[in-house]
């Protein structure tokens, strides 16, 4: 009886550290990338510039649409990764992709910025595990 | 002169019955289709590769998903446009991307020249209206 408290105290202190991401699980086989532009890209100051989603073996599936393997893509620009067992914030520096887009203009002032990209599933949380992109620095000048 | 007029009168008739028929989704007019990878003429060696596929202003949305300026990819391999007020037929040279998938890969390519061109497909797998389909674009695979 006791062992079994104890067992369960233990499972309760334990749980919060398992949850670290999402419930919706995506595929190992997953890959998410930055298409354009490459890591150390020098881009005109004044002329917005496209950034191009990059997905393999998974889907794009607008908010709210609960589907197998499939998310939307968020754009995280000048910011690390956030919590992965929480929304995704909405903010300038999180852009949500929820109508299903797989490509977006930019245009950032001068200076070094970063972008990086991270899936949501149809609650903006990632998924389980997290699915997001390598962060590359580019430059406007 | 008569004969115009009935040409005229034909057209007439026919664009009027096909929007009758026609219960297709709508699409946004600036929407754009198009292969990001890889460029037309590209030589590709063992007949592998990634398509990547590009959209503009509309989203891509897994098969079955109704809403507003979305569709998912087809991806016609060495063939023509389907016709653009049915559904698109499922086969070996019409790939479909239902889950929303926008990289496809092609394995086994025989040697020679493929075409390939992407088409976007509405939640029922029929063209939007208007049609939203890519340049079709050609590549060579080179004797293995």
């Amino acid at each position: 009886m006791v062992r079994q408290i104890i067992a369960s105290l233990v499972a309760i202190m334990i749980f919060p550290l398992i949850v670290t991401a999402g419930d919706t699980p995506a595929p190992k086989s997953a890959y998410l990338y930055i298409g354009w532009p490459n890591d150390g890209e020098v881009i005109r100051s004044g002329h917005p510039f496209r950034v191009w989603f990059g997905l393999r073996n998974m889907g794009v599936a607008p908010k709210g649409v609960d589907r197998h393997a499939a998310g939307h893509h968020h754009l995280l620009i000048d910011t690390p990764l956030p919590p992965f067992d929480e929304e995704i914030p909405s903010d300038r520096n999180h852009i949500h992709f929820g109508a299903g887009q797989t490509e977006t203009m930019l245009e950032l002032p001068p200076g070094e910025h970063t972008l990086q990209l991270l899936m949501g599933d149809a609650e903006h949380m990632p998924h389980n595990p997290p699915i997001y992109s390598k962060q590359i620095t580019i430059t406007v000048k | 002169m008569l004969i115009r007029v009935l040409a005229i009168m034909t057209m007439l008739n026919v664009s009027a019955m096909t929007a009758v028929w026609a219960e297709q989704t709508p699409a946004p007019k600036n929407a754009r289709l198009y292969i990001i990878w890889p460029p037309d003429g590209a030589v590709i060696k063992g007949g592998k590769l990634w398509v990547r596929m590009g959209l503009r202003n509309a989203g891509v949305a897994p098969k079955g998903v109704e809403m507003a300026n979305v569709g998912h990819h087809h991806l016609l391999l060495d063939t023509d446009l389907p016709p653009l007020d049915e559904e698109i037929p499922s086969d070996r040279n019409h790939l479909h991307f239902g889950g929303g998938q926008t990289e496809a890969r092609l394995e086994d390519l025989s040697p020679g020249e493929h075409t390939i061109q992407l088409l976007l497909g509405d939640d029922n797998h029929v063209p939007h209206d208007p049609p939203i389909y890519s340049d079709k674009i050609t590549i060579t695979v080179p004797p293995y």
